[in-house]
């Protein structure tokens, strides 16, 4: 992630310490995780030890300490859903995507996810696709979203294949 | 207050104390494992838990429970005694047990509470941790398997270092203590952490194996490095050091060391140690009896009588000081000083024209409670690192504003919301004055009772804010802020800290900050202070007892000039080594080679004493008994752990029997030296040793009255035109020149180096652990690279530790060198 990027976001805080989680949560949806070059930075910006940063984002699932894809795909796979065939959803979003629960696929376009409950149990079973809610899901509505995504990527590649 | 009874007891507290603290006041004791004296409540381990009558259904936890009026506890019951022990259970499933094995047996809270509690097999199984231990660094080793997240060591690193190692990391099951992306530990090597690790995942490695904990003797005594003065427990055994242990109950130090405290003792028992007199023969030191040696030093230094020159250095014990003086009067010479470039001038001539004292006006803990700090120089960390602590709780705890005035930065700047006058270097004294005329000018200034405003008004017609901040660089509206909080804030402290590396404009420094602590109020006033700290253990000490100059005499620089053109006849050098650490050493060599005679009296055979006519091995800190006095005025007391290697000797027993052997008479130990030197000490006629217990006696109480209150103009600096400049300063890791024989210190920095900011480093193309060369006026040195943040563009900086570096070829006492730089 750009360097220049990271100073913006930090000045939009003030520098301030105090908003050292609001800082990285701007980092991880600008940029998807958080690389340890931007936490060295926010770390000398703001002078806070980079332990403590260590701990915040450790803490909390939000955050990422390891590259995630471009479109971020959650499964619910809580009872509610579970019942209502949440497994299922899952096997399809791994046939269309490639990619595991809890995994990232090398071109960094998916990121998979489960969560236990999204608080919507009348809905499921639930996927939530780059915070997008869809709601009472079957397999094939799932594979249309995701086929539709995975296909802007490729065109996205082999158009610039094509430029180059 | 409060009342509240406990286990039947009635007892009265304090509004803020916990339920844990009262029940300490009224002796009764309940077992904690994350509750530590020094650091905020926390409620981690659960193992305090206690029934309170008012808050029947469940169990409080004692050391986080504000005690409040009426409550009834009961610390000890069936149903507590069962928590507890179901505690300690789930704390052995994961714990691996190495007791056998583990340096911490035999003094372990974890150990200890499984044996008071019974707790023969667990009910619940688990697996024990296997995490990886970190033994890379050769000071602090931790072995996470052990641990049982009482946060101590992250708390410890936080609230009171401020350097913030170790944090928790993960969640659940999986959290555990570790360093920032679970690297090996790369900090300041304070051994906090492992002063308060209640279990053995945190040790000190240099103690590994070396004993039990019971087999040792442990002996209070002080540090041998700083002006600091922190309480140091010697854990001896076989005649030799073996660990600094944990004591938060004597002296100034709360616990808390640095590095050099906790891991720098182990000079002491060293094998370069002298063990024996040296006497030049044929051009070689050869060994020789104490009777040869001694009576060809009485010899030498009769002959020489008034052109003898003497030089003590300020860790000598106030006694051995006070022989000092009866040798320089028993060879008829006033000819005596305590240190090198006369960098105390700024307490013995700067703080007694303005306040007619010569020592700092209040005490440190006072610190923790001031609202405004002003630190002249970020280096006061490194020289003084446990007062730095104080510092850092101050800021960190009570919302002080920490302003710094430093031509780099350093750990005070990074402290939170410290502000920094970041200044072209030796312009410090510039700043100053315009706070004063800021004061003046705005009618902040409190100027009732104060001699010589009007002159000094006058005075500072140049050092408008606006004009200072263009010059120094610093932001003019920074200038004014800092200079209105301390003069209208209650309690407010200014630091200075001087020492060998810093010379230049030493008395200026004095004067202008004593004319601040004038104008602010500050001086004398309960609760705040002028802090003028010495660099050694006793540099007070050696002040208070004026191992200074007489009136018309040479002082430390006149004696080597004196010498250097052949009109010293004798030099007497105890405790210094001048080669190394005096600026010049050019001057230092010329002057050792012009005089005929010179004796050095030390623990090692330093640079100095290779030079010598007669070397008299001397005892450390470890081996003595005597006072000193620390740079808030504490005197405290000396004990020896251990006895001297070979034949050396006390300095006091040196001092001794060479002034029989000048026919003067000496007082018989060092409780009669003490008597006869308080009854001739300004400040000490009242003090008796009686009177100096375990957290040692304040000469002149916690709070000096000035003498008088008298402004006195002083001109500020001029910055040097150089696309470089070195400055020269002190390193947190090591101590005058003696911690380069301590493995601790060694272990972290070894080698001279010589630091470059970022910016310059990009430029020079220069990388950690290049060879650089420095060209200036004296000549050329050269070291290895060290790229930090610290340094703005065109400032580097050198640490004056280190002989190999011959930074006093370059160093002749300025504020900064202009140097050349090369690869």
């Amino acid at each position: 992630m750009d360097i220049g990027k990271i100073d913006q976001i930090i000045d939009k805080h003030d520098g301030e310490a105090s908003s050292l989680i609001q800082i990285l949560l701007d980092i991880q949806s600008e940029n998807h995780w958080l690389p340890k070059e931007a936490l060295t930075r926010v770390g000398e910006k703001l002078e806070v030890p980079m332990s403590r940063i260590q701990h915040i984002t450790t803490f909390y699932k939000h955050f990422s300490l390891s590259p995630k894809g471009k479109h971020e795909v959650h499964v619910c796979v809580g009872t509610a859903c579970h019942v209502r065939g949440a497994e299922r959803i899952l096997d399809t979003v791994q046939e269309v995507t490639g990619v595991g629960a809890g995994e990232t696929d090398p071109d960094l376009n998916f990121s998979v996810e489960t969560v236990s409950c999204l608080g919507c149990c009348a809905l499921g079973p639930v996927i939530v696709v780059d915070g997008e809610i869809h709601g009472n899901v079957e397999q094939a509505e799932t594979a249309a979203v995701l086929t539709e995504l995975k296909q802007a990527e490729t065109d996205e590649v082999m158009q610039q294949c094509a430029c180059e | 207050m409060v009342n509240l009874t406990i286990d039947g007891k009635e007892v009265k507290v304090g509004k803020t104390a916990t339920i844990y603290e009262a029940a300490k006041e009224a002796g009764v004791h309940i077992p904690v494992l994350c509750y530590a004296k020094k650091l905020l409540p926390y409620g981690a381990c659960r193992i305090c838990l206690v029934e309170v009558e008012q808050m029947k259904g469940r169990l409080i936890p004692s050391c986080t429970t504000p005690a409040t009026e009426g409550m009834v506890v009961t610390t000890m019951s069936d149903e507590i005694r069962k928590v507890r022990k179901t505690v300690l259970e789930f704390l052995l499933v994961n714990h691996v047990i190495e007791c056998p094995v583990c340096d911490k047996g035999g003094e372990c809270d974890l150990q200890d509470l499984t044996y008071e509690y019974e707790v023969i097999s667990n009910r619940f199984e688990g697996e024990k941790f296997d995490l990886p231990k970190d033994e890379i660094n050769p000071l602090i080793e931790r072995n996470m398997n052990r641990c049982v997240l009482c946060g101590k060591c992250a708390r410890v690193c936080d609230e009171v270092v401020g350097y913030g190692s170790y944090s928790f990391i993960n969640r659940g099951f999986e959290t555990k203590i570790a360093t920032a992306f679970d690297r090996g530990l790369n900090c300041e090597f304070c051994g906090q952490c492992v002063s308060m690790c209640p279990v053995g995942a945190i040790l000190p490695r240099p103690f590994k194996f070396k004993a039990r904990p019971w087999q040792l003797k442990e002996v209070n005594s002080v540090c041998g490095y700083c002006g600091n003065g922190c309480t140091v427990t010697l854990g001896t055994k076989d005649n030799e050091v073996q660990t600094i242990r944990f004591n938060d109950k004597t002296g100034v130090n709360d616990g808390n060391l640095c590095i050099r405290g906790r891991f720098g003792a182990s000079y002491v028992n060293s094998d370069k140690r002298l063990t024996s007199p040296l006497i030049r023969k044929n051009g070689e030191l050869v060994e020789a009896s104490w009777e040869e040696a001694l009576e060809t030093v009485a010899t030498g230094l009769r002959d020489a009588g008034s052109s003898t020159g003497i030089l003590s250095g300020a860790r000598l014990t106030n006694e051995e000081l006070f022989l000092v003086k009866g040798l320089a009067k028993a060879v008829g010479t006033g000819n005596l000083d305590h240190s090198g470039g006369e960098c105390y001038k700024g307490v013995t001539q700067g703080l007694q024209e303005t306040l007619g004292l010569q020592a700092s006006t209040a005490t440190f803990p006072q610190v923790e409670n001031a609202k405004a700090i002003l630190a002249i120089r970020t280096d006061f960390y490194e020289t003084h690192p446990v007062f730095g602590m104080v510092v850092n709780q101050a800021v960190k705890r009570n919302d002080a504003q920490l302003t710094v005035i430093g031509d780099k930065q350093g750990k005070l700047t990074r402290m939170p919301h410290a502000r920094t006058l970041q200044h072209k270097p030796g312009l410090e004294v510039n700043i100053l004055n315009a706070m004063c005329r800021f004061l003046l000018d705005e009618g902040l200034a409190k100027i009732d009772g104060l001699q010589g405003v009007e002159e000094l008004k006058v005075a500072l017609a140049d050092y408008s804010v606006d004009a200072v901040a263009a010059a120094a660089g610093v932001d003019a509206a920074a200038i004014k802020q800092t200079a209105r909080e301390l003069a209208t804030v209650e309690n407010a402290a200014i630091l200075l800290a001087y020492g060998l590396p810093y010379t230049a404009n030493s008395r200026e420094l004095g004067l202008a900050a004593a004319n601040l602590s004038l104008l602010t109020g500050i001086a004398g006033r309960a609760g705040s202070g002028l802090y003028l700290c010495g660099e050694k253990s006793n540099s007070q000490g050696a002040i208070d007892l004026q191992i200074l100059p007489a009136a018309g005499a040479l002082g430390a620089s006149g004696m080597l000039k004196a010498a250097s053109e052949g009109k010293l006849k004798a030099l007497y050098v105890a405790a210094e080594d001048m080669l190394v650490s005096y600026p010049d050493k050019s001057l230092v060599e010329k002057a050792l080679e012009k005089t005929s005679f010179v004796v050095v009296q030390d623990i090692f055979l330093s640079e100095t004493a290779r030079k010598a006519d007669v070397v008299l091995p001397a005892a450390s800190f470890a081996e003595k008994s005597g006072t000193v006095t620390n740079a808030e005025r504490r005197i405290q007391r000396l004990n020896p752990g251990i006895k001297s290697p070979g034949q050396a000797k006390s300095d006091f027993a040196i001092f001794q029997a060479l002034l029989s052997a000048l026919g003067a008479t000496a007082p018989a130990d060092e409780a009669a030296a003490f008597a006869e030197l308080s009854a001739a000490t300004s400040g000490y006629e009242m003090v008796s040793l009686d009177m100096v217990g375990d957290q040692g006696y304040v000469w002149g109480s916690d709070n000096l009255a000035p003498e008088m209150r008298n402004l006195v103009a002083v001109a500020g600096g001029k910055a040097i035109e150089a696309k470089y400049q070195l400055v020269v300063g002190s390193s947190l890791y090591h101590s005058g020149t003696t911690s380069l024989h301590a493995k601790g210190p060694m272990a972290v920095v070894a080698e001279p180096y010589i630091e470059f900011g970022r910016e310059d480093a990009a430029e020079l193309k220069v990388v950690d652990g290049d060879l650089v060369k420095i060209k200036a006026a004296g000549g050329v040195i050269s070291a290895k690279a060290k790229v930090d943040r610290r340094l703005p563009k065109g400032v580097l900086f050198a640490p004056y530790h280190f002989g190999a570096l011959d930074l006093n070829r370059i160093y002749h006492g300025q504020a900064a060198i202009a140097v050349e730089v090369s690869k």
